[in-house]
């Protein structure tokens, strides 16, 4: 037996060193994705397509059913309080895009950690699990930069939606203000991945009930009045609603902090509920040993 | 290791894991039917004290409950009961500071990237293992060059053969220089080069005065590698000792083969080879003729003994094979089975 008194590198960090080592994983976890998705490079091509055909398609729809008449036209400004139909479409159709990144990136990023068999090598390093949760989803940042950019671009060069600066730093604004609500729903879905080794079912309807109460395509005053208090209880409604109101309705930000305050409780709320569901599912894995199933 | 911290690197006590088998369907649940899942003891009790520098092997066949062990070490898998406490520190309460100071390789070459270079893969892990970012370069370095794969590198690990794969996992787990290793079935299909390659890495890491913690169903391996030996069957440890110490639990020097044409009388047969030799290990019929391995002191002397009880009950020897004792004969004298079974 050999016992030389050999000396090895760990100790046991101050809190402050191991938070800024958990934000250097985090930014790893980023690069690793992206490292990943650039040995896909036709992925990019979709990511180019995709923001701006589908809503497109809606704009066609739209204009196919008012015919351009006056009057429809007169009718959508009366309920939506702008009367940009491309700018109302493509903004609904951009953040429900971004919505399902954020719904489907922790929960996808676990899942396939786990098929590919690489979970338990990272439930083995000592950085925090929401390391392993949201690292992978920061390259997804990208996409939605890009994303909202793209959107955008299309608005202010194709349909003449007189979008500037101090509009999009507005924009960013409530994105931002969005972030912890929507990140806490991944979060949620994540969880249900631990559990149960499988999300698509749940997320799929969740986005059916969002494109549903959200208003992605219409406004949200047409909808029943029972329909209205669900919209009104879900996070996207308040993204997508603000998002339109800064860009198209020319609002400031002032006149909107009753419904950012609502975002931003809902944020805090389901992050809390999430970072004790997820703990709860690491617990029950770690139980059952469901880490390495699938 | 714990600050003031003198004990053993690995110190469990009564150890066990419980599963449970079959299922319960949500219609049963929603239902409140009884539930009839059965619970079973994938490790049942065990115990063990590892010193720090030595490689320590734990050897059983196939469902024994070394990997379950293993996960639970590695604090992938929380206990039923007892304890376990890894260089001080308490697998369950404090599993993160066990994290910082454990390397382990509990899977293969599916747990990296194989889209990624190597040393991509370890720069990721590298930050996730808190490696401060001045001594990343250092250490992914030094850890490619210990399982020498510093010159494929920059290869995806999609192009990797399975033992370099293997040995990249290896490096993954030097990457936080811990003081323990843990190895779960670290040659599993590689080929004999790959393996005994392995192998020399496993001992350069005793020579850094490392730790080492390795489960294997191959006889051979714990043999050639390891200091101390646990044997598990069925959740318990069974005998633990070194190498040495546990071929001499069984008294024989030699142990012989025999392959036996059909014979009507087989219970006398043995009874005789019993009584002469002084144990029979182990029997079995394969393809209509009797197998038989006895533990012997000579075979020289009971061979012609051999040949003598078989001829006068009607049956032929048709092969006779001579070998020296090895842990595999410790393990079927102990539980009656051979390990690959």
């Amino acid at each position: 037996m050999t016992a030389s008194p050999a000396t090895f590198s760990a100790t046991t960090p101050s809190r402050w060193d191991d938070l800024r080592a958990d934000l250097r994983a985090f930014g790893a976890a980023g690069v690793k994705e992206w490292r990943l998705l650039r040995r896909y490079p036709s992925l990019f091509i979709g990511f180019l397509f995709w923001p701006i055909a589908l809503p497109l398609a809606y704009v066609f729809q739209a204009q196919g059913y008012s015919g351009g008449q006056p009057a429809a036209l007169d009718a959508f400004a009366q309920r939506t309080g702008t009367a940009e139909v491309a700018g109302f479409l493509f903004l609904g159709w951009a953040a429900y895009m971004w919505i399902s990144m954020i719904l489907w990136g922790p929960g996808t990023s676990l899942r396939t950690e786990q098929v590919r068999g690489s979970l338990e090598a990272l439930f083995m390093t000592p950085v925090s699990r929401m390391v392993i949760l949201f690292g992978p989803v920061v390259s997804q940042i990208v996409w939605a930069i890009w994303m909202f950019a793209v959107v955008g671009g299309v608005l202010v060069l194709f349909f003449r939606v007189p979008i500037g600066p101090i509009e999009a730093i507005r924009a960013l604004g409530v994105i931002l203000v969005a972030v912890p609500a929507l990140y806490g729903l991944g979060a949620l879905f994540a969880a249900v991945v631990l559990r149960f080794g499988e999300v698509s079912a749940m997320v799929q309807t969740v986005r059916g009930v969002f494109t549903v109460f959200c208003g992605m395509t219409f406004p949200i005053i047409i909808l029943p009045v029972w329909a209205k208090a669900v919209a009104l209880s879900l996070p996207p409604t308040y993204l997508i609603g603000d998002l339109r109101a800064v860009l198209l309705q020319g609002s400031d930000f002032v006149s909107l902090v009753p419904e950012l305050a609502i975002l931003a409780t809902m944020g805090l709320v389901l992050c809390g509920f999430a970072i004790v569901a997820f703990r709860r599912t690491e617990r029950f894995a770690r139980r059952g040993g469901s880490l390495a199933q699938y | 290791m714990k600050p003031g911290y003198e004990g053993p690197a690995i110190d469990a006590v009564g150890l066990v894991k419980e599963f449970e088998r079959g299922r319960r369907t949500t219609w049963q649940r929603v239902r409140r039917q009884a539930d009839q899942r059965e619970r079973f003891r994938a490790v049942d009790g065990i115990d063990l004290r590892v010193e720090r520098g030595e490689i320590f092997g734990v050897l059983g066949p196939n469902g024994a409950g070394k990997t379950t062990t293993m996960k639970m070490l590695a604090t992938l898998l929380e206990p039923t009961a007892g304890t376990a406490r890894i260089l001080g520190y308490d697998v369950v309460h404090e599993a993160r500071d066990v994290r910082r100071r454990m390397g382990a390789v509990l899977s293969d070459g599916r747990s990296l990237y194989w889209k990624l270079t190597a040393r991509e893969n370890l720069e990721y892990f590298a930050a996730l293992y808190h490696v401060p970012p001045r001594e990343q370069a250092a250490r992914i370095a030094a850890a490619l060059q210990a399982v020498k794969l510093d010159d494929r590198s920059d290869d995806y690990v999609e192009r990797y053969s399975t033992g370099m794969r293997q040995r990249l996992v290896l490096a993954r787990a030097l990457l936080p220089d811990p003081e323990l290793m843990l190895l779960d079935e670290p040659t599993v299909g590689l080929d004999p080069q790959s393996s005994r390659d392995l192998r020399d890495r496993v001992r350069d890491l005793q020579a850094q005065g490392r730790t080492v913690l390795l489960t294997t169903h191959y006889m051979e391996e714990a043999d050639q590698l390891c200091d101390r030996i646990a044997i598990v069957d069925h959740g318990h440890v069974v005998a633990l000792d070194t190498p040495t110490g546990l071929k001499r639990t069984i008294a024989a020097t030699e142990v012989v083969h025999l392959e036996i044409a059909s014979s009507p009388a087989d219970a006398a047969l043995l009874s005789r080879l019993e009584q002469t030799a002084g144990s029979v290990a182990r029997h079995e019929r394969e393809n209509g003729d009797l197998q038989v391995t006895v533990h012997v002191r000579s075979a020289r002397d009971f061979v012609p003994v051999a040949f003598d009880a078989a001829r006068e009950e009607n049956a032929a020897i048709k092969h006779v094979e001579v070998v020296p004792v090895t842990l595999e004969d410790v393990f079927i004298s102990l539980t009656g089975r051979a390990l690959r079974e």
